[in-house]
């Protein structure tokens, strides 16, 4: 009976575990890490030109990297990390920078994009170009490349998270969903989470999830099985108990 | 140095037990056939377990906020170090270290400054135990496939520091080693 | 009839485990002589039989407090002989396979086999980690099967509360649990969850294997359910010896029984809550586990020694303070080990304290303290008892020189053994290196001097193991 239960458990779980186990895996994520990213000079839609220093001095920043004629990852990146943050309204710690890498991209041309996604009055976010994308590639390890055959670039999508001094303190790459992201909020805000999981493993056992926006583990699946024998040996313990109650006046002769 | 007073404090308190142990084996001995045994067992008990909650409590209570996850908060490391344990290295670098093709350097560390290992395992559970030039272990943390565990620690003293590797890792667990300097 | 039976199968458990420890602490002897520089082993040698020195140890002293519980429960319950040889035949086949795996198949991932590195563990042969894991399955299956029918049979005399004796909670209790099935009751609890962890367990590690790689399980999980299982059958099999001691120590003393009352009632329900969290202490250096965890495991760890130290170490003080009573080897050795519970108990409260074990986890401390209270402790507690087994049936005369020279030999040999351990803790020598490294070389020394007192200790299992054996053969060829 136990090992069905267990058995059954694990058949469940093996069928959720290639959903679990989707997220992209790169090291990259953890390169400059504690680096100063490089103090470019920056035209903000509606703002005009300021120092990265003023903006991140101003909040912690998360810094996206687009160009606005891409046809690839992203526009979707955008769209994702807009849909998680608007999840997290009440959280005012930070502000988003939308930077470009392509140089053919304009002011223009990221203004419409701040009103493709009707960001365009978020006090939130930020839209803008930069002359100096090259200085702060290097800074922040991001080498797009220009593909002349589909005349876009082959590039990652990159979520970087700048702490109010201006240095990384974690980077996303890929579309990541809402638990990566709260890592990432929280370390731009300097909360120290002694752990996190790498990407690409079998999340689906694990007994506990960092949760950064209450700094707790959350508890996972896995938990149930720590748990399980407890609660098994008491069923048990129960189970005999009425078994051998039943029985006993049969068996009184013989015992 | 901390292991010092810890052995200490065992040493005399199971000295005191052992005093304790043989003063009631002694009066069981010398006891005559008339003796009565403890007097007020039930109040000297009472007292026994309440003095030993009290100073449980207190060493709780002292102790709880001294422990790893609590020390440094607040504080942005100046250095990040990565490191990737496997069977039978350490794998130290300052960039990313990539688990299909693992490479490292020579780590040199400021002293007095907050460093952060990030620390991991490529195959199998090991430790990540760091010992200063006197051969002394002065803090550690697991290496977990799949996870990464943040330790971090302010090098007082400059000078050699070794890393030894102190969960059961195979058959060569105990040549796993590395170094590095603080500066 | 049925007495001859329980007689005669308990005689064949301590010829068992005799014969087995002495043979495994053979091997931590040569463990401690090759850290020592004195003879040379191969590491894979070291390691396989390190790995058979610690599930050796932990199976047969668990056994041993089984088998003597049964023995003494058929005071109280008809417990069934079906079960008791099952178990000792599935002990028996399982030490084969497992010895086949570590000795033949050179297994050497230790007998915490921390996942992943059954799978990983270079050096042995290909099919040493399933007939590993497969011989934890037949210990499991059959210590499962003996603990539910002890469960069982108490049952059908008590009910749950009276078995857990909650009526002496209340004021005036009608009937009375004798603390012998309170604290048997409670040990099977622990027992039985404790190895329903190493089923779940095996079954993870089993999915992983038969998936071949499709299916890959979560350290943290894994490493939570070893220590689940390994920390509470090692703490459980004390409780064994303790259930043992309750029972017998007044009897052979010649005082009057000891009854239950609220205290004693309510610390051993107490430390089945404690047991069950405290296994959260072998996670501090993970720091992944929750902070929340983290302080549980160091509470519980904390408060499992009030009832213990509060109720069994002070009911055994009670006992002896300034009371004529019958001493013997029997009592000499339930009062000697009582004293290395506690003094192995100091050192684990030290090391469970989460600011302490960063700098002592993993390091000789470990072995130090929980080798005090199993050999120290929990090994003379079932010394004893096979003492007082083995002269139960057959001629007997008190030879005092063969008692202190027996007590003698253990606490030399011990204490020597034990202090070589606890101060390679403080000098931060590492547990379960098969050698050390240049700079550790006071690892050497103190494993020499481990090594020599080991030897006395062994001297001392080896008259024990001469005597008993003996008459437990003696027992077993009578017809009565």
């Amino acid at each position: 009976m136990l090992k069905n239960i267990i058995l059954n458990i694990i058949a469940i779980s093996l069928c959720n575990l290639a959903i679990a186990q989707s997220v992209s895996s790169d090291v990259k994520e953890e390169s400059n890490i504690y680096e100063q990213i490089y103090d470019a000079p920056i035209n903000v839609v509606g703002k005009g030109q300021v120092s990265f220093q003023e903006l991140y001095n101003q909040k912690p920043l998360l810094l996206a990297l687009v160009f606005t004629r891409c046809s690839g990852v992203c526009n979707p990146f955008l769209f994702q990390l807009k849909e998680n943050l608007a999840l997290k309204t009440n959280d005012k710690s930070f502000n988003v920078l939308v930077l470009s890498f392509d140089p053919r991209d304009n002011m223009t041309d990221m203004s419409l994009l701040a009103q493709r996604f009707e960001l365009e009055n978020n006090e939130q976010w930020f839209f803008g170009t930069t002359n100096s994308i090259e200085e702060l590639n290097q800074s922040i390890n991001f080498y797009p490349i220009w593909d002349s055959i589909k005349n876009q670039y082959d590039h990652d999508a990159l979520l970087i998270g700048i702490n109010n001094q201006g240095y990384i303190t974690k980077k996303l790459i890929g579309v990541r969903q809402g638990h990566d992201l709260d890592l990432l909020i929280a370390s731009v805000n300097n909360i120290f989470s002694p752990t996190y999981r790498l990407p690409n493993k079998n999340m689906l056992f694990s007994c506990f999830n960092y949760d950064p926006k209450t700094g707790e583990n959350k508890l996972g699946l896995g938990l149930l099985f720590i748990a399980l024998p407890a609660v098994l040996t008491v069923l048990l313990l129960i189970l005999i108990s009425y078994l051998v109650k039943r029985k006993e006046p049969k068996n009184k002769e013989i015992f | 140095m901390q292991q010092q007073p810890i052995l200490v404090l065992f040493l005399a308190l199971a000295g005191a037990a052992t005093i304790v142990f043989i003063y009631v084996f002694v009066s069981s001995k010398k006891a005559a056939q008339t003796d009565q045994g403890m007097s007020n067992p039930l109040k000297k008990r009472f007292w026994f377990l309440l003095i030993l909650f009290v100073i449980l409590g207190i060493f709780t209570s002292v102790t709880i906020p001294k422990s790893p996850y609590y020390l440094f908060a607040g504080e942005t490391p100046t250095k990040v170090v990565h490191v990737s344990a496997r069977q039978f290295a350490f794998i130290l670098s300052e960039k990313a270290i990539d688990p299909k093709n693992p490479s490292g350097e020579n780590i040199e560390l400021p002293a007095n400054e907050l460093v952060e290992f990030r620390v991991t395992s490529l195959d199998v559970n090991h430790g990540f135990a760091i010992y200063d030039d006197s051969n002394r272990l002065i803090t550690q943390v697991q290496a977990m496939p799949g996870y990464v565990n943040r330790l971090q620690y302010k090098f007082k003293k400059p000078g050699k520091y070794d890393i030894l590797c102190l969960e059961y890792c195979g058959m060569a667990h105990q040549v796993m080693k590395s170094t590095f300097i603080v500066k | 009839m049925e007495s001859i039976k329980i007689k005669k199968i308990t005689s064949v458990w301590i010829i068992t485990v005799l014969l087995l420890f002495v043979a495994s602490i053979v091997l931590g002897i040569l463990m401690r002589l090759n850290q020592g520089e004195v003879i040379s082993q191969s590491p894979i040698t070291f390691y396989s039989n390190m790995t058979t020195h610690g599930l050796t140890m932990i199976g047969i002293w668990f056994v041993a407090g089984m088998a003597a519980v049964n023995y003494l429960m058929q005071r109280y319950v008809k417990t069934s002989y079906t079960a008791n040889v099952f178990a000792l035949v599935l002990t028996v086949v399982g030490v084969v396979l497992f010895w086949a795996s570590t000795f033949v198949g050179k297994f050497h991932a230790a007998w915490t086999f921390l996942y992943p590195l059954p799978f990983k563990d270079m050096g042995s042969e290909t099919w040493a980690t399933i007939l590993f894991l497969i011989s934890l399955t037949v210990f499991g299956i059959g210590w499962l099967i003996w603990s539910v029918s002890l469960m069982a049979q108490i049952l059908k005399k008590y009910s749950i509360s009276q078995s857990f004796a909650w009526q002496h909670l209340t004021k005036n209790p009608t009937v009375e649990t004798p603390p012998f099935i309170l604290i048997t009751m409670v040990t099977l609890v622990g027992v039985i969850a404790c190895l329903i962890t190493a089923v779940v367990l095996l079954v993870l590690f089993y999915a992983e294997y038969f998936s071949g790689g499709s299916f890959v399980n979560d350290a943290l999980l894994m490493k939570n359910l070893t220590y689940f299982f390994g920390h509470t059958i090692a703490n459980e099999m004390l409780y064994l010896g303790l259930a043992v001691i309750y029972e017998l120590f007044a009897e052979v003393s010649g005082r009057p029984k000891w009854k239950t009352t609220w205290y004693v009632a309510l610390a051993w329900n107490l430390s089945l809550v404690f047991i069950l969290t405290a296994f959260f202490h072998h996670l501090y250096m993970d720091f992944v586990q929750p902070e929340g965890l983290q302080i549980v495991g160091q509470l519980a760890s904390y408060l499992a020694s009030l009832p213990a130290a509060g109720v069994t170490v002070f009911s055994i003080f009670i006992a002896v303070y300034r009371t004529k009573i019958k001493w013997s080897l029997t009592n000499l050795l339930f009062f000697m080990g009582i004293a290395g519970w506690v003094i192995g108990g100091l050192g684990a409260v030290i090391d469970s304290t989460i600011s302490n074990n960063i700098v002592l986890h993993n390091t000789l401390w470990v072995p130090a303290h929980f080798h005090t209270y199993n050999a120290m402790g929990n090994v003379l507690f079932s010394l004893g008892f096979f003492y007082w087994f083995s002269t139960q049936f057959t001629a007997y005369f008190h030879n005092k020189k063969f008692t202190n020279s027996i007590l003698a030999l253990l606490l030399i040999g011990g204490t020597g053994f034990l202090l070589a351990f606890y101060v390679g803790g403080a000098e931060s020598i590492p547990r379960r290196y098969s050698t050390y490294p240049a700079e550790l070389s006071v690892g050497v020394n103190l494993a020499t001097i481990g090594a020599v007192f080991a030897t006395i200790y062994l001297i001392a299992i080896l008259m024990f193991f001469f005597n008993i054996t003996k008459r437990c053969l003696k027992i077993l060829s009578s017809t009565s």
